[in-house]
């Protein structure tokens, strides 16, 4: 009997009271599914803390509800609706493209034109299973094509063409490589002969059915149980593309590839991938400067603001060259958004409290759950905790420790769960993480909420780590109930949105363990309520780190862009820095004069997973301006104990530095003791590779407590490490971490003066 | 540590090229011409590109189509034009004994049905229309036409047993049949018992013709029934039942047959059209000899068409034909050498069965096969220098970095197995969540930096309870594989056991 296995996402992440809230499900070996409201209180199941928590909530949707099984398509290509049916030529026509293939020898992957891989019908040009160029056509029975002579080599640019002639059934293929100083992998200096022109009398007319659409990137194909899908998709970038009436003679398709425009007369339709940029970015809409306008809608996020066949490495932005970024960029195992059916939907009630809530489905063993927020209709409390969404988006579904030397990075063996064997072994179904690389080798720039999201899940731990974002930031949540706050929470979503409004209602805000993610909105109304007065406790480490952006039509996806700065999981291309979302740059808000200890004092300095270490209090904490903080606090070395690696100090870790920008009041209140090996220094302040930048041996690697007064009676209060929250928990609550973080609420609660008279 | 001064002696390695390559078209154009009416291009041409030199070259993949192009010119025109009465006559009999293994090919090669009886099935069709031509006055065209029908009547009559009997017993069979056909042919009267044949039939070469004349117009009869039947192989065993029979080769039937293949059906389909062709042949025989002799159903000549096909390599045409020109060079032009030929003959078959696997055509791959052995061999012998990569092997490899991380391996791995002692497994035992000594540290960041392929981690099969050791794959979608039946119960045994683990594969490399 197969097992049962049910997986779940909602369309929001953040709502209020009257707002409905969607749940898609999709279930193996069961039909039907129990839903329940959760209330979710904490999640680590760690033996030092409370366990897991939940309270169910009753509502309406309590009760059995049918499921099925839903299909996901992955992949990018580009759709074009042509209604009109401009796109099957009866006469002779010519496909050509602008091609940078990264994994031409993978199997068929298709480029361009219609083709129904069940119907063996259509016509196109793409890529065959020996890996060299090929024009297909199909007439329902059979398929004929003609190859080129040679393979295609992959990250090198080509211009590529195919044209046919039905009444002679002469195909010819046209390929010939337009290498420059930077556009390639290899330089010119490689003895390779790229092209080939080859031409062979075909069998087969295409014969185009009506609902096999024209694709760029990806072919139909129907399948009984799924329908009809994409698939055959291509791993690579496609600039300048079209299809032109005619056969295109040699020398025309030279004037193109040297860099020409098409003639018009000819065009049928001329997809000009340069066209459509303004300052803030680009969407998915590829533009046809045909003269019947048949634009292309891009699925799945093809990355766009890529460098072109003609980027010659002077211009580093699409706003400064457009028409040299051309490159659309195609992973087929791209997905953004599952594009699941409703399996139930609930009305947010009118009486439910703010927090952190989930609709859990189960039957028999299997259960899942989809965390979301109800944020209060209209703020009441004193304080905020905000759910740092954007960098689970980051870090979501990351399969890196299956894959990638994670182990070495972590200083410690990954521990897995069945749920990571489980969605690995099923070629990754929901899709990446950014901290994932695509097949080819591409780092992921994209990830979204509309798909199921392994590790946000209450109970997850992360490989090699243990708790980690959602699941150890429940643990602040579930401090926050034991101390009986009245307390509201809203996201990064709402922050983005609103800004400065959605904090400014607030006293005090909490952030959480690991807010490693942050739009320039978010950031600006984080630093306008700190300037207005507001208190902020950062009760974790390496925040405000990764420049991110968000386009407004598609809240659920985040983009994120990794130039040569910064931990990184990888490399953002020569040219590829700038964020298609937003047009801004990408890269760490460091590196754009916002390093995050101008904002919070305490900045990323160190990682490693191997063990977490107490604090030491530092000779400044006895100033009256800040003793207070120690209330309660008996001894100087405190935070021995944590669920996150035994220690309240650790995972990753934050230092003051005034060369960065930390306040000049800002006091070093505690400081960590000395962290092993594992934690080197990090890459951003390395300038000379010296040896010694461990734990052990350098300075730099220490977590600072630090705290500083803002204008207008506001403060910050930074722990500089990620195990804080993690530490919370231990003994019920009841600890000199617990105590310290409670002396702050309440200060921080209190109106007029800070305590100290600082 | 190797000395600086010391060096090894090493073979040069790298494969002599022999035939010089043809370039890729390059940006020239290529129109591939087709067979009209088929997708099929001339020759199976592959250009890629040399890994040592990038050059694109364009390699034959099936050199096949040009041999046999040459060979057949050869042979339309060379044994007429350079040969004596007597070469003419041999080169006859060549053909239509090639003609004669080719569709016997079918049968054993293709049908895989050990057939014995093929001689005698010519041996029926040759007497079958020898008899209606000398009794009935058939004339050779008619002989020609209802030759197939007594080989697909006899075919019938053999075919049966080969439902139930398989492989020797189904030989042995046929043999006797054979011989029960010889048997008969030399008692009965009305077949010629007391001419040892029964002769007098008609003929295709007109009568009248001077000598020479009439074997060149024999010769090219029968080289055209060699290419009929070559033909009739392309047909058989390159289309649809060729193609159902392989998909159900030798011990696979049972797979075969469960994918719907009734395999049973094409071998019995393809035994009948083989008989039938060759009773045509038979009929071509006696149109050729104007009668028929019982020699066709002796065992001398039985054993020489065996070995003609054991010589040129079973399953092949090119086999068949090569075989049978080896054998009827020895046995019909070489007749001056007396008995000796026949040992000859003997000899070359010994060599061929107890040296080559797939007869003389099987010896490129043979060859291919042994050179491989021989250097894996010699890998072996490397071995003992520390498993560091050989020339051989580093031509194979695309990433020459992969050699040197290997190679840095080797000697970091020498190194810190010099820091593994008890004391140091007792230390990392100990010292969970605490820091650790620099030698331990050292070894843990060896193990911890090793290629994700095969690395140890650890399932959590139920959290905070039960933890196993695993392997992971490497490989994007595979899941890791359980390695031992071990079980932790909390998560630092569990690291532990794989240190363990790790410092065992360490000590053992």
């Amino acid at each position: 009997m197969a097992s049962i296995r049910i997986s779940a996402y909602t369309d929001q992440l953040s709502v209020k009271a009257g707002d409905t809230l969607n749940v898609m499900a999709s279930a193996d070996a069961t039909e039907s599914v129990r839903a329940q409201l959760v209330r979710l209180i904490h999640g680590d199941q760690h033996p030092d803390g409370p366990g897991f928590i939940e309270q169910i909530v009753s509502s309406p949707i309590d009760r059995d509800w049918p499921v099925r099984k839903q299909y996901i398509q992955k992949g990018n290509f580009l759709r074009v609706a042509d209604v009109a049916g401009k796109l099957a030529p009866t006469g002779a026509f010519t496909l050509h493209a602008y091609i940078f293939p990264t994994t031409p020898d993978a199997g068929r992957q298709m480029l361009l034109g219609r083709w129904s891989v069940d119907g063996t019908a259509g016509y196109g040009i793409g890529i065959n299973p020996s890996g060299r160029l090929e024009f297909w056509v199909g007439d329902g029975t059979a398929a004929d094509a003609v190859a080129a002579e040679v393979k295609l080599i992959a990250r090198v640019w080509y211009f590529v063409a195919a044209s046919f002639d039905p009444a002679t059934g002469v195909a010819t293929i046209y390929q010939e490589p337009v290498i420059n100083r930077y556009n390639s992998l290899l330089s010119k200096i490689v003895p390779y002969d790229y092209r080939s022109h080859v031409s062979e009398t075909l069998r087969a007319r295409p014969s185009v059915p009506a609902d096999t659409g024209f694709l760029i990137g990806g072919a139909t194909e129907r399948n009984p149980a799924r329908g009809a899908f994409v698939g055959q998709c291509y791993n690579g970038k496609i600039d300048r593309c079209g299809l032109q009436s005619g056969v295109l003679e040699r020398t025309t398709l030279d004037a193109i590839r040297d860099g020409g425009t098409p003639e018009h007369k000819n065009i049928i339709a001329y997809w000009d991938t340069t066209a459509g940029y303004n300052p803030r970015g680009i969407g998915d809409t590829v533009l046809d400067k045909g003269p019947h306008q048949l634009h292309a809608e891009g699925y799945n996020r093809p990355v766009r603001a890529q460098t072109g066949w003609n980027w010659n490495g002077r211009n580093d932005c699409f706003r400064l060259a457009p028409e040299e970024y051309g490159g659309i960029e195609f992973h087929a195992d791209a997905l953004i958004d599952c594009k699941w059916q409703p399996t139930l939907s609930l009305t947010i009630p009118s009486d439910l409290r703010s927090g952190v809530y989930a609709v859990k489905l189960t039957c028999d063993e299997a259960e899942e759950y989809t965390p979301f927020v109800v944020r209060p209709v209209a703020p009441k409390a004193a304080i905020c905790f905000v759910v740092p969404t954007a960098s689970y988006l980051a870090y979501a579904n990351i399969s890196g420790a299956l894959d990638s030397p994670a182990q070495a990075v972590h200083g410690a063996t990954s521990i897995f769960d069945e749920v990571d064997v489980e969605a690995y072994k099923n070629n990754i179904e929901f899709g990446l993480s950014t901290y994932d690389l695509h097949d080819d080798g591409a780092g992921v720039c994209y990830s979204s909420w509309r798909r199921p999201i392994i590790n946000l899940r209450p109970k997850y731990r992360t490989p090699g780590v243990g708790p980690w974002q959602f699941a150890a930031d429940l643990s602040i949540v579930g401090w926050l109930e034991a101390m009986k706050y009245e307390y509201e929470v809203i996201t990064d979503e709402d922050l983005h949105r609103e800004g400065l409004a959605a904090l400014k209602p607030y006293r005090v805000v909490l952030n959480a363990t690991h807010n490693e993610y942050y739009s320039e909105k978010m950031l600006d109304a984080t630093e306008d309520y700190l300037a207005q007065g507001g208190r902020l406790l950062y009760l974790g480490a390496n925040a405000y780190y990764w420049c991110i952006g968000f386009r407004d039509d598609e809240p659920w996806v985040m983009e994120v862009r990794r130039p040569e700065g910064g931990t990184r999981a990888w490399q953002a291309g020569p040219g590829e820095h700038h964020l298609a979302s937003t047009g801004e740059r990408g890269g760490l808000w460091r590196h754009r004069g916002r390093p995050p200890q101008k904002l919070v004092g305490v900045g990323f300095t160190s990682e490693g997973m191997d063990q977490s270490v107490p604090y030491r209090r530092m000779p400044d904490s006895y100033h009256r301006a800040v003793a207070w903080v120690f209330a309660g606090i008996e001894y100087d070395i405190f935070g021995n104990t944590g669920l996150g690696l035994g220690g309240a100090a650790g995972i990753e870790i934050d230092r003051y530095d005034l060369s960065l920008g930390t306040p000049p009041h800002a006091r070093i209140l505690a400081m960590s003791e000395p962290f092993t090996d594992n934690y080197p220094l990090v890459q951003e302040e390395i300038f000379f590779m010296t040896p010694g930048l461990g734990g052990t041996q350098h300075p730099y690697v220490r977590a600072d407590m630090v705290y500083f007064t803002t204008p207008n009676n506001g403060a910050v209060f930074s722990t500089g490490s990620i195990a804080w929250g993690s530490a919370l928990p231990v003994g019920n609550f009841a600890n000199s971490i617990s105590r310290l973080t409670k002396n702050v609420v309440d200060a921080f609660m209190a109106a007029g003066p800070l305590p100290g008279g600082a | 540590m190797t000395a600086p001064t010391e060096s090894t002696p090493q073979a040069i390695v790298g494969r002599r090229r022999i035939v010089p390559a043809l370039r890729g078209h390059g940006g020239a154009s290529w129109h591939r011409w087709r067979y009209p009416l088929t997708r099929r291009t001339p020759l199976l041409i592959e250009t890629d590109y040399n890994r040592t030199t990038l050059a694109a070259e364009r390699r034959i993949l099936n050199p096949r189509p040009v041999l046999w192009t040459v060979a057949l010119l050869i042979l339309s025109f060379a044994p007429p034009l350079f040969g004596d009465n007597s070469f003419v006559a041999a080169s006859t009999n060549f053909a239509m004994y090639s003609a004669i293994n080719v569709i016997w090919m079918l049968t054993i090669g293709t049908a895989g049905i050990f057939s014995l009886a093929s001689l005698a099935t010519v041996g029926v069709g040759a007497f079958g229309t020898a008899y209606l031509s000398v009794y009935f006055g058939f004339p050779f065209w008619a002989m020609w036409l209802v030759g197939p029908l007594f080989g697909l009547v006899f075919g019938i009559f053999i075919a049966v047993p080969a439902i139930r009997l398989e492989g020797f017993y189904y030989a042995l069979l046929t043999v006797g049949i054979a011989e029960l056909c010889r048997v008969y042919v030399i008692q009965s009267k009305t077949l010629g018992a007391a001419a040892y044949g029964l002769f007098g039939a008609d003929g295709f070469v007109p009568k009248g013709m001077p000598e020479h004349e009439g074997l060149v117009i024999g010769y090219y009869a029968a080289f055209v029934l060699l290419l009929l039947a070559l033909t009739l192989y392309r047909a058989i065993n390159g289309q649809r039942l060729g193609r159902l029979l392989r998909a159900a080769p030798e011990k696979h039937e049972a797979f075969a047959e469960a994918l719907g293949i009734n395999y049973r059906l094409a071998r019995i389909q393809v035994f009948l059209i083989s008989s039938a062709a060759l009773g045509g042949v038979g009929g071509f025989y006696a149109t050729l000899l104007h009668g028929a002799s019982p020699s066709l159903f002796t065992m001398d000549q039985l054993l020489l068409l065996l070995a003609m096909i054991v010589i040129g390599g079973i399953g092949t045409t090119e086999g068949a034909v090569l075989g049978t020109l080896i054998v009827t060079l020895f046995d019909k032009v070489f007749i001056d050498l007396g008995p000796v030929r026949l040992i000859l003959i003997a000899g070359i078959m010994l060599i061929t069965v107890l040296f080559l696997r797939g007869g003389i055509f099987g010896i490129p791959d043979q060859f291919a096969a042994w050179r491989a052995k021989r250097q894996s061999e010699r890998r072996g012998l490397q071995s003992g220098k520390g498993g560091e990569i050989m020339p051989e092997d580093a031509i194979e490899i695309a990433d020459k970095q992969s050699i040197a991380v290997r190679r840095f391996d080797a000697r970091l791995k020498e190194e810190l197995r010099g820091l593994i002692s008890d004391a140091l497994i007792e230390e990392h035992r100990t010292t969970h969540g605490k820091r650790r000594s620099d030698p331990l540290e050292r070894v843990l960041t060896f193990f911890r930096r090793q290629a994700v392929a095969d690395k140890y981690a650890i399932l959590a099969v139920k959290a905070f309870a039960e933890y196993r050791i695993v392997a992971l794959s490497g490989r994007r979608g595979v899941p890791p594989r359980v390695v031992d039946d071990q079980v932790f119960a909390t998560p630092e045994d569990a690291l532990h056991g794989v240190f363990v683990k790790r410092v065992q594969d360490l000590m053992e490399s």
